[in-house]
């Protein structure tokens, strides 16, 4: 039975050993102060990792208490999670999708499938009106970045057009 | 009285007036859009000052500030993004308001607050800066480590019912702030050869991806169950009862937000942190607090705008820009070869004073434009989910790209996202990974700067009388977290814990 509290804990202690790892790497110059680039890093590692094993402990212990010898197993409370981070994980390849489109599509369009992309993902039907706030998002987004904060957004592919 | 008076000699100046009303609507706007901070929206403004006049130029800079600042809790409250990492509190009880159906109610204590704070602040900057610069003028390394130490010391109230967690979730915020160059030597570290690591990560994009990002990963993972709020507010400002109410909370924010803005590095994010937990543990509602507290918005947004103001004591009296946002206004000045300092009152008398009349003419402003454009604000709550939460993907991904026009950054801030998204799943808190992302690099480089001035000896943080005196300060704070956390463990009924 995983509940969240001793999943969380081994994430932690998992990060925090990374981070600790690379924490030892940095590497020490003579002209260095006596704490030096690693120091609190090397802290922060440790007291994470052993912040994480305490979780762990009580995560444990509060399931030893709240489950007397001999009943039958519940269902976890960290089970059935799979889904619920496919169907977020499906949103960050949108994101990444973008990200990867961007320069090369310039910003105008990408934005524009960004949004169309993203509202059919999220539960909406495929409508004029969908194309409709995908194209006005879009220059929305474009008038207030690019043209009132002068911000310089990728042209990409629409650099001959000006945008 | 004579600094009132040579104030009320500029009020009337069309071209301050013009100026003030300008820079603040430009400011709402910039605080409003998440991933524009109030320092990048004045940085936008920078190149149009070349050609004011340098009163002029100065107050619209300045009255962008006091915007931004207000501006950054309309997203916290109705799409859980704070505008500005100052208003990372707001997000707390001012989206919990919205859930509720109060979006309108929030927004107008938000408003209320910041004018409230706003005036303070002014009040505060026009009578105190002699007096509270000299104070800030002593502040040591060992001072400024014991006052990140007083921040941080917040955690153990924003924890929530696990202790462990909540300083799990800080040591990851300090974690992320080690990336970049180390604050002594200049060697870098955790940058894994990459050059856009070289100078840190950017407190807002961890924020926008832990806030905003987390959000809608999590909505996009209950598809089809749609929590949204249906019901269509309008403008509410509190009625005389709930003014009552909020007062004790706006007193706190006032009081905190005037003591970080004098104090260079303290800024509007660690004293609306601050004035939350202040406000929380005074209140006569202390539950209410995190499920939709009016104070716990009251608080914050008064301090973080009395920070706007405050924090320009030390750059108007000694030429010390405390913020990234005092920074730009300081170019403003040199621009215009004005040098803020001990002698800016006497060479450039009619630029403070044209300063003090712009300010107090944009936060008027301020509640006059934050109230016209509010309605559009609340408009926005009311569509349809998968519309709303595709444009705020579209516009927080162009937000985050505007800072450094490069697409790094929105993987940082995806990065940010998805650990945000399993730190709400795990049921941590990450306000106090927000609060470690902004104190680390205060913490660190004055805590290394200390040890390096005393030979290592560790009494110095003992010595230094206002380390000392924050440090006991910090110590009170924690003590009595803890404390609490234990009698209500021993001595108070368990609470029945929910499945969300």
């Amino acid at each position: 039975m995983l509940t969240r509290d001793f999943v969380g804990g081994v994430a932690t202690i998992v990060i925090g050993a990374v981070y600790l790892y690379f924490a030892y790497q940095l590497r020490v110059s003579a002209l260095d102060d006596s704490m030096g680039p690693g120091g609190l890093p090397r802290i922060y590692g440790w007291l994470l990792v052993g912040l994480g094993s305490i979780l762990v402990i009580q995560a444990l212990v509060a399931r030893s208490l709240a489950a007397p010898a001999g009943a039958e197993p519940v269902k976890g409370e960290w089970d059935g999670q799979g889904r619920k981070i496919a169907y977020a994980a499906g949103l960050l390849v949108i994101a990444m999708g973008y990200i990867f489109i961007v320069e090369t599509v310039g910003y105008l369009v990408s934005v524009g499938l960004l949004i169309v992309t993203t509202a059919l993902y999220l539960g909406a039907g495929f409508s004029g009106r969908l194309l409709a706030i995908g194209i006005g998002g879009a220059v929305f987004l474009y008038a207030m970045f690019v043209s009132l904060l002068g911000v310089r957004m990728p042209a990409g592919m629409l650099a001959p057009l000006g945008l | 009285m004579e600094t009132i008076a040579l104030t009320a000699s500029y009020l009337f100046d069309w071209h301050i007036l013009l100026a003030a009303l300008a820079g603040v609507t430009w400011g709402i706007m910039g605080g409003a859009l998440p991933g524009i901070s109030p320092s990048i929206t004045m940085a936008l403004l920078l190149p149009f000052t070349y050609t004011m006049d340098p009163t002029g130029a100065i107050v619209l800079l300045a009255s962008t500030y006091i915007g931004a600042e207000y501006g950054g809790s309309v997203p916290a409250i109705l799409i859980r993004t704070p505008g500005t990492n100052a208003a990372a509190a707001t997000v707390i009880d001012g989206y919990e308001m919205n859930k509720q159906g109060k979006a309108g109610l929030a927004l107008g204590i938000s408003l209320i607050s910041g004018f409230y704070g706003s005036m303070f602040g002014l009040a505060m900057l026009m009578a105190l800066s002699g007096p509270l610069a000299l104070v800030a003028l002593n502040f040591t390394p060992m001072a400024y480590f014991a006052l990140g130490i007083l921040g941080l010391s917040v955690i153990a109230t924003l924890s929530g019912e696990n202790l462990i967690k909540g300083f799990i979730a800080a040591i990851l915020g300090l974690m992320i702030a080690t990336i970049g160059s180390d604050p002594v030597t200049g060697g870098t570290r955790f940058t894994f050869g990459s050059s856009e690591l070289l100078g840190g990560i950017e407190p807002v994009m961890i924020m926008v991806g832990l806030f905003a990002m987390s959000e809608l990963l999590i909505q996009a993972s209950k598809r089809g169950a749609d929590e949204r709020v249906t019901s269509r507010p309008r403008i509410q400002f509190p009625d005389w009862k709930l003014t009552k109410r909020l007062f004790p909370a706006q007193m706190i924010g006032n009081g905190i937000g005037t003591f970080e803005g004098v104090m260079p590095g303290a800024g509007g994010t660690i004293a609306s942190f601050m004035a939350y937990n202040e406000a929380r543990r005074w209140s006569k509602h202390p539950e209410e607090f995190g499920k939709g507290s009016p104070e716990g918005i009251a608080a914050p947004e008064t301090a973080n705008n009395t920070v706007a103001e405050t924090a320009l004591v030390p750059l108007l009296s000694f030429g010390i820009p405390g913020s990234n946002s005092t920074a730009i206004l300081l170019g403003g000045f040199l621009i215009h070869g004005i040098v803020p300092g001990p002698m800016l009152f006497e060479r450039s008398g009619e630029v403070v004073y044209g300063l003090y009349a712009g300010l107090f003419a944009a936060i008027i402003g301020m509640v006059i434009m934050g109230f016209l454009m509010l309605p559009v604000c609340i408009w926005l709550v009311n569509r349809p989910r998968p519309y709303l939460n595709a444009f705020i993907l579209a516009l927080i991904l162009s937000g985050i790209y505007s800072i450094h026009n490069e697409t790094f950054d929105l993987g940082i801030m995806l990065a940010a996202g998805v650990l945000g998204f399993f730190m709400r799943m795990l049921r941590f808190p990450f306000l106090p990974t927000v609060l470690g992302l902004v104190l680390g690099y205060l913490v660190e480089s004055n805590f290394r700067r200390s040890l390096v001035l005393s030979g290592d000896d560790f009494m110095i943080f003992i010595d230094d009388r206002i380390s000392l005196s924050l440090l006991l300060l910090a110590f009170l704070f924690i003590a009595g977290s803890i404390g609490k956390h234990v009698y209500d463990a021993f001595f108070r009924k368990p609470k029945t814990v929910s499945e969300s």
